[in-house]
């Protein structure tokens, strides 16, 4: 969490002195990105082709961007949010609808990333890279079998489990067990999930949103329910680190690309999208940042080994779904989660 | 034989600062004023209010955040936060004060250098300080891998995202705010006063209990200050060491900032804080003027 | 009266810098002992090593009959006045005074009566609750000569305790100072660099010089009687001449001193087998005047320069032969005389008035 802040606070600051320091606005595209997402050779590439300076600025959640964006202090071209967050500026009519003749290369995307519950209608987003919510198993450390979120959370692997700092993601967790949508958060279920999640946070040793992977391979943990493209590095270094999308059911995210009300360079955000649209391009990213590349025609340039990554590309999709806005019940899981967290 | 008319101190020093002296004060006048009142007063008008769908501040009146600031889930958090921060202060006292009494009765040039070596870890960010502890903690770490070939323990011992790993990162982050202001008034301290006592038949307990304490006093409240304020408010070192498995004060305000999008929430409790804060503050200040 | 202090062959070595040299001393007990010297003479260092803040290099001390050498300060049955007086600031008065006997775990009841006798006796009555900085200089010094006699010490150290306070306070202070040892009845080993302080009170001295003892004696001893040329000239004032001796004459001798001038001295102090040595004349001792003078020694000499100094006159004086004396005689004198630069003078000088010192 807190490398994140500082990383995107110097960025932020970088950022600010940059856009201070030039002023040519049609020449600019103020980007507003997850840190560590878009690959420095791919600005340098768009650059290179359109003549477009990009000042990337980062952030290190949804809710950072969110309210970076709502305090109004830079007009950003295109932002990355992630698709609740989406959902919930669509809602707000915070985003412009996306001209759809300047992104000739949209085609290239495969149907099943597109008209998502965040935007049925494919208004307003293009997805750029998408990933699950799963389980990790170190699988020198562990023989048994572990297929589901019921076998990760068993009390046997007390103080061996890391998993990302995120309440809904926990609570996710439980509804699936429980067997409810999983976003249908309301003071009933959560009422219900509250004992199984007391359970499991007594049996967990470590939570990390920023780096999970990072306890797993220095061997203090041995199981992980970890975003998807960690477990992908993970598999990338060591093949024993098993990634598992569990049984009841898995959260698939999707980051997407959106032009911002208040834009100034709409052209040129289009031409950033449309750029990142080309199977070159896009390859180029998921050489760098293994998620799950929405780009067809991109994931026909990866290799076979990229693709046999089972982080980034799970044989077994039983049943994904995408996480909706919530609006002020998310205030309910965050107090549960810190009430169980102060009971351990 | 008379006793001398002692000068009023008061009175020399009562005179008004006159207008050049607000001059030169103007600069951190300004700066307290943008980058401290400010501040206080947005966190104090946000604490009344609501927040939208989207996590925004909507400006209203409501009671509703301190009522939460007091619910037992909190008020749990908070006394742990203090526990924390009172184990590591009265670590970091008794850690630091033999160091800094040490370096304090050194030679000039030797305590310069000992001054040095206990400032230079601020030349490097705190984070990569703190990745450094997790670097010898963690299971495949440092200290358990030398523990290992010594042969002291068979199998490795889980020291990193523990209780006492977050005492160790707390510690070690603070340890510097504690041995500063303590070797100040050690320094200070003449060695003739520690002489006098022992010669009037104080042995070195009760030299350093009924003189050597007393007097430097004034640097440990400061050093307890120092260290007790900021490390009740401490939540980076929670999350990388202790695996952020408990929640500490300041990891719960820094989530309404940044997670919970529940900013009124966040002003509550860091309102709350602050206030505590200057208590306690004003609580140490006058035991340490009354001692003096 | 058996000896309260023995100090036997003691060095105090730091690194390199001898501090104290192989000194022998004996104190009696009830004695005034001044350890006199200038600076960095070592006399700090002895001081150090009786309270227990140095230990000796070699050598053994004994106080009160008990090897005390290698015994921690605070386990030492003497206390010490310290030069910057060290009072406790954080504690009133009456706590500084009452901390040796908190110290001793002396009841309560009888504490309190010890320290307000010990304040009725520096005279203090009335500052009890005061803290040090509310105190002038004086105060504070008697109130650490309080805090180091309420225990009853057998000896008393005194670090140049008068140094920081001005020449009046520390003239009245001496005499305090005598009057109280002798009231006390006890032993006090008082350092100083001030030979005024030193005479005034001492009912002996040792002269220190470079980590040794010069000469020890009482007062007059030592004024009249210095043993080297180091305690004539540091203690008062002194004429020091090369001589050489030309006759002798019975008990007499007849010396030629440098510059020429010939003078008679007391031969039992001449050196055996020397024909050189050194004489010690003070500068009171030459006797002036316009008019022949009756004396052993008389000569004619010409005032080369006078200072006028209050109550006595200073003269430089040359002989015919050209040796140069200082002399020095009460003003009225010089006065009445109306002695000038320039004048022609007769000078007298007693036999016993021409002592022979060790060169330094």
């Amino acid at each position: 969490m807190s490398t994140r802040i500082v990383r995107s606070l110097v960025g932020a600051f970088l950022a600010l002195t940059f856009s201070l320091a030039a002023s040519a606005a049609s020449k600019e595209l103020n980007l507003f990105a997850w840190s560590e997402y878009v690959p420095q050779s791919v600005l340098d590439g768009f650059t290179k082709s359109t003549g477009i300076k990009v000042n990337y600025e980062t952030f290190a959640s949804g809710e950072e961007m969110l309210a970076k964006l709502l305090a109004g202090g830079t007009a950003y071209d295109l932002i990355q949010p992630p698709d609740y967050i989406a959902e919930a500026l669509i809602k707000n009519k915070l985003l412009v609808p996306l001209d759809y003749k300047k992104l000739p290369r949209f085609k290239n995307l495969l149907p099943a990333f597109l008209k998502m519950p965040h935007d049925p209608e494919q208004k307003y987003t293009i997805p750029y890279m998408a990933s699950t919510v799963g389980i990790v198993v170190n699988s020198e450390r562990v023989k048994e079998p572990v297929t589901g979120i019921k076998d990760l959370f068993s009390p046997k692997y007390k103080g061996r489990i890391v998993t990302v700092d995120d309440g809904r993601e926990l609570v996710t967790a439980a509804l699936y067990v429980l067997g409810y949508p999983l976003n249908d958060i309301n003071a009933k279920n959560l009422k219900e999930a509250r004992p199984l999640l007391a359970q499991w946070i007594k049996l967990i040793k470590l939570f990390d949103s920023d780096s999970p992977k990072t306890a797993l391979l220095n061997g203090d943990v041995d199981l992980g329910y970890v975003w998807g493209g960690e477990a992908a590095l993970l598999w990338n270094e060591n093949k024993k680190f098993i990634y598992v999308l569990p049984k009841e059911g898995a959260h698939q995210f999707v980051d997407v690309l959106a032009v911002p009300k208040g834009a100034k360079n709409s052209d040129a955000a289009h031409a950033f999208i449309d750029y990142l649209l080309r199977p070159e391009v896009s390859k180029i990213i998921s050489d760098e940042f293994p998620y799950t590349n929405p780009n067809g025609e991109a994931r026909k340039l990866l290799s076979p080994e990229q693709l046999a990554n089972p982080a980034s590309y799970p044989k077994d999709t039983r049943k994904l779904d995408t996480f909706r806005h919530l609006g002020d019940s998310g205030a309910m899981i965050d107090e549960l989660i810190t009430d169980l967290k102060n009971a351990k | 034989m008379q006793a001398l008319a002692i000068p009023d101190a008061e009175n020399l020093h009562a005179r008004r600062p006159r207008l050049w002296g607000w001059v030169l004060l103007a600069p951190l006048v300004a700066w307290l004023v943008a980058f401290v009142v400010v501040p206080m007063v947005i966190l104090f008008g946000y604490s009344f209010c609501t927040r939208d769908d989207l996590g925004r501040v909507v400006f209203s009146f409501t009671l509703e955040n301190y009522g939460r600031v007091f619910d037992p889930i909190y008020l749990r958090i908070l006394g742990r936060s203090i526990g924390f921060a009172a184990v590591t202060t009265v670590l970091c006292v008794a850690i630091g004060y033999p160091v800094a009494w040490y370096i304090a009765r050194q030679p000039e040039r030797i305590r310069d250098k000992l001054l040095l070596l206990v400032m230079i870890p601020f030349w490097t960010s705190f984070l990569i300080r703190t990745y450094a502890w997790i670097a010898i903690l963690k299971n495949e770490g440092l200290l358990n891998g030398m523990l290992q070939y010594v042969g002291l323990i068979s199998a490795p011992l889980p020291l990193l995202y523990t209780p006492a790993a977050v005492l160790i990162g707390l510690v070690y982050a603070y340890l510097p705010f504690m041995i500063l202001p303590i070797y100040g008034s050690a320094e200070k301290l003449d060695n003739a006063l520690v002489e006098a006592a022992h010669d009037l038949g104080a042995g070195p307990m009760r030299a350093f209990s009924e003189v050597i304490i007393p007097l430097t006093w004034p640097g440990i409240t400061a050093g307890m200050l120092l260290v007790f304020v900021p490390a009740i408010g401490m939540f980076a070192i929670t999350d990388l060491m202790g695996g952020a498995q408990v929640p500490m004060i300041g990891n719960v305000i820094q989530n309404q900032f940044f997670r919970a999008r529940n900013a009124p929430f966040g002003a509550a409790l860091g309102v709350v804080f602050t206030l505590m804060f200057v208590l306690a503050y004003a609580l140490v200040h006058r035991r340490a003027s009354r001692t003096r | 009266m058996s000896a309260m202090i023995e100090v036997r062959g003691v060095t105090k070595r730091f690194g390199d810098f001898t501090a104290v040299d192989r000194v022998d001393l004996h104190v009696a007990e009830g004695e005034f002992l001044t350890l006199l010297g200038p600076s960095g003479c070592g006399k700090t260092t002895l001081l150090r090593m009786l309270s227990g803040f140095e230990t000796p290099t070699e050598g053994t001390l004994v106080i009160g009959g008990e090897d005390v050498t290698h015994l921690a300060p605070y386990r030492r049955n003497v206390n010490q006045v310290f030069q910057s007086y060290a009072l406790f600031p954080h504690m009133t008065v009456e706590e500084n005074i009452g901390f040796g006997l908190r110290m001793q775990k002396v009841p309560a009841e009888e504490a309190a009566r010890r320290i307000a006798e010990v304040i009725d006796l520096v005279a203090l009555k009335g500052f009890e609750q005061r803290k040090p900085h509310q105190l002038s200089g004086g105060q504070r010094q008697r109130v650490a000569l309080a805090r180091a006699i309420v225990p009853r010490p057998k000896v008393l150290l005194l670090d140049e305790p008068l140094s920081a306070l001005d020449a009046k306070l520390r003239q009245q202070m001496q005499l305090e100072l005598k009057r109280l040892q002798k009231h006390l009845g006890m032993t006090f080993v008082f350092v100083t660099h001030d030979q005024e302080e030193a005479l005034t009170m001492s009912d002996r001295i040792a002269v220190f010089n470079r980590g040794r003892i010069e000469q020890i004696g009482s007062a007059t001893e030592i004024y009249h009687k210095p043993c080297t040329a180091f305690v004539a000239d540091f203690i008062g004032e002194a004429n020091l001449l090369d001589a050489e001796l030309v006759s002798r004459n019975g008990t007499t001798g007849r010396i030629r001193v440098e510059g020429g001038l010939e003078l008679t001295l007391a031969l039992s102090q001449w050196p055996q087998d020397h024909s050189r040595a050194l004489v010690s004349i003070r500068p009171e001792k030459v006797l002036v005047s316009k008019s022949r003078i009756e004396a052993e020694n008389v000569f004619q000499a010409t005032v080369r320069e006078e200072l006028f100094q209050g109550v006595l006159d200073r003269l430089h004086l040359e002989t015919g032969a050209g040796t140069r004396l200082t002399a020095v005689v009460a003003n009225e004198s010089a006065i009445l005389e109306a002695i000038h630069a320039g004048d022609q003078v007769w000078c007298g000088l007693h036999v016993d008035d021409l002592i022979v010192v060790r060169p330094a």
